[in-house]
């Protein structure tokens, strides 16, 4: 009986309804789609780093090298003992993928004519194809000229599209790099320019290279490595992970530190941290507005139905009896909401979907699908929030008309 | 033991800065199965003396026991509860529930009590066919007279069968011929099951019709005549 005065009151005054349920399914929509827009953003910067930029799910470098490495390179390389040591324990771990390695160079670049400087990647090209190949989304789009890089071409490298510009070196043409060896003599190598690649970070795109880890070696004249990339296979808890290695690394007494890519990637945190602010935003206004409406409904109904809560006292309903009516009424509005919000979001990421939309991402040079993702979390979320508002909502104005006396409430015109 | 006493009751408003005496000093009884019809002009505190008794309000001073039990010492719960039980209203303006079917309104205490719905409903119709509306059971108040609307409400009033029935001017909203089928309703049920009557009214010819008449001017009982009095 009580669902049923909650349902045609609603219908009743259904102009009123029909702009509370509105307001809640929009703001349902508009929290949805845009978290699963940031949730596509968010998983595209993971696989970003973890397979586009060969990093892997974890990363193992000597210790005190990410607090010191920078400054003396050096002497926190992974030599060819730990680095044979820890293969040893890593052979024995289940739930790898790929195993890769990275020696990070830099030093002068020359087409012959004019030098700049340089960094350089140095990789294990077999691996970080391996960790490429798994990429999901835009990551696994090509983005490069030329050929595909192999480690037994040792000698031909990649080139940043800025450099590539800056120094002329287009396919195909040969340069020199020049950096000290680990000893601290000077070294050059000659190259060929295999490949030139876009995206680069904005400030490094007239100075990033792409090298095989033996030619990146055989410019330090070193045989250590910088760190240890590995990519799990899917489904592994990546920190359950670094918790086993770390103890196994502990009783074979190597000297090193593990880091999740999450630890790693400052880009990904950052952008992280700003969607996460702007989603909040966007959340706290979306609700707000949404919070007006149902609250404006639920007063205007209490405040039109005071007669009728006071025959309802006069004929014994108690207070707790009159806001369950009134819960169960804007119960009833926000379910209605939230059920039409859950289509129209249904609608709209399955119309994203079939339109085939195309944007450009930051660091992208090529269009790339826009998607957006159903996130379970969001849409659970929402849902609680939104029916919660609506519980918050009734309790203020309803505790005022329940307060007031049944004789001033059945004199209420 | 009288189903309502009240002793010395005082009531006031407050008007801004000023308070404004209804009652003063009300003593009254009332017995099962007794109907009492409250007279008097405008203002005399007829209404007022209804609400205090159906325990739709609190007096300022004074004791008022239903039952035996001093109502004072009952919380929103324990009142609503008796008034749920034992008390039916009848208003002046019927108070229908506009959403609600005359069946469902006259159901609508037993929903209030949990009763389940297949009992509230036969029970329901059962009043409707008493007060002769099983016709128009599935009317909406909207959809019936003002005549029929008051013996939907009289019916819903009826239905916790309760040891009182208030009726505030129950007439007044209802032509003459409606409202003597009303109290002729009310007399019957009255004489049938021994349920307490008490109307507020300005209607002479309503008074004239009832067993005892309690006439009220500015808040005091001017008179109180009961049917010997009457007769004699």
């Amino acid at each position: 009986m009580w669902i049923e005065i909650a349902a045609r009151n609603l219908r009743k005054n259904w102009r009123r309804s029909l702009f509370s349920i509105f307001a809640i399914c929009i703001g349902f929509t508009a929290v949805n789609i845009f978290g699963g827009f940031t949730e596509y953003i968010f998983e595209n910067l993971r696989e970003s780093f973890i397979h586009g930029g060969g990093n892997g799910h974890v990363t193992v470098v000597k210790k005190g090298f990410l607090d010191q490495g920078r400054i003396d390179p050096v002497n926190y390389l992974l030599d060819e003992t730990i680095q044979s040591s820890l293969r040893q324990q890593l052979d024995k771990l289940s739930g790898i993928a790929v195993v890769g390695y990275q020696l990070r160079i830099n030093g002068l670049i020359s087409n012959g004519e004019i030098s700049t400087i340089f960094v350089a990647q140095g990789r294990q090209f077999s691996a970080y194809e391996a960790m490429r190949e798994q990429a999901r989304g835009i990551v696994s789009a090509k983005n490069y000229q030329g050929k595909s890089l192999l480690d037994n071409n040792v000698y031909e490298i990649g080139l940043s599209e800025g450099l590539s510009r800056a120094l002329n070196l287009t396919l195909d043409t040969d340069g020199i790099v020049t950096s000290p060896t680990v000893d601290g003599y000077v070294n050059a190598l000659d190259f060929k320019v295999a490949q030139v690649f876009r995206g680069a970070p904005e400030i490094l795109d007239d100075k990033l290279l792409i090298v095989s880890l033996a030619f990146a070696q055989s410019l330090y004249d070193t045989r250590s490595v910088e760190r240890i990339n590995i990519l799990l296979d899917e489904g592994i808890d990546t920190r359950e992970f670094i918790r086993h290695l770390q103890q196994v690394c502990l009783t074979a007494e190597l000297d090193v530190d593990i880091r999740s890519w999450d630890e790693l990637s400052v880009f990904y945190n950052k952008v992280k941290n700003m969607f996460d602010i702007l989603f909040a935003f966007i959340f706290a206004i979306v609700f707000l507005i949404s919070a007006m409406s149902v609250v404006n409904t639920v007063s205007m109904a209490v405040l039109e139905r005071t007669r009728e809560i006071g025959t309802l006292r006069a004929l014994g309903a108690n207070r707790t009896q009159i806001l369950r009516l009134f819960l169960i009424e804007s119960g009833l509005l926000a379910l209605i909401g939230v059920t039409a919000g859950l289509v129209l979001t249904l609608l709209v990421w399955w119309g994203i979907g079939e339109s085939g939309l195309t944007w450009i991402p930051p660091q992208f040079t090529a269009r790339v699908p826009l998607e957006v993702y159903l996130v379970p979390s969001y849409l659970m979320l929402a849902t609680v929030v939104f029916l919660s508002l609506s519980v918050i909502a009734t309790l203020s104005p309803v505790w005022r008309a329940n307060r007031r006396g049944i004789v001033d409430a059945l004199g209420h015109i | 033991m009288p189903l309502l006493v009240l002793e010395d009751i005082y009531k006031h408003y407050r008007m801004g800065q000023t308070l404004v005496p209804v009652l003063k000093g009300i003593n009254l009884r009332i017995h099962a199965g007794e109907m009492l019809a409250i007279g008097g002009p405008s203002g005399s505190g007829k209404t007022t003396l209804c609400n205090l008794m159906g325990l739709l309000d609190e007096p300022s001073r004074g004791k008022l026991f239903f039952q035996g039990q001093p109502t004072s010492q009952l919380n929103d719960y324990q009142s609503s509860r008796l008034r749920n039980h034992t008390i039916g209203f009848v208003f002046q303006t019927f108070n229908l529930i506009p959403v609600l079917s005359a069946l469902e309104n006259v159901s609508l205490p037993l929903h209030i009590q949990n009763v389940s719905s297949d009992i509230a409903r036969r029970t329901a119709a059962e009043l409707l066919e008493q007060v002769g509306l099983s016709a128009q059971a599935g009317h909406r108040p909207d959809k019936l007279s003002g005549g029929q609307q008051q013996r939907v409400a009289l019916a819903r009033a009826l239905v916790t069968r309760p040891s009182l029935v208030i009726a505030d001017e129950p007439t007044a909203n209802l032509d003459s011929v409606t409202a003597m089928q009303i109290l002729d309703l009310m007399q019957q049920l009255n004489r049938e099951t021994r349920t307490s009557f008490i109307f507020a009214s300005h209607d002479e010819r309503l008074l004239s019709r009832v067993g005892r008449r309690l006439l009220l001017e500015d808040g005091q009982i001017l008179s109180d005549l009961k049917p010997e009095c009457m007769a004699g």
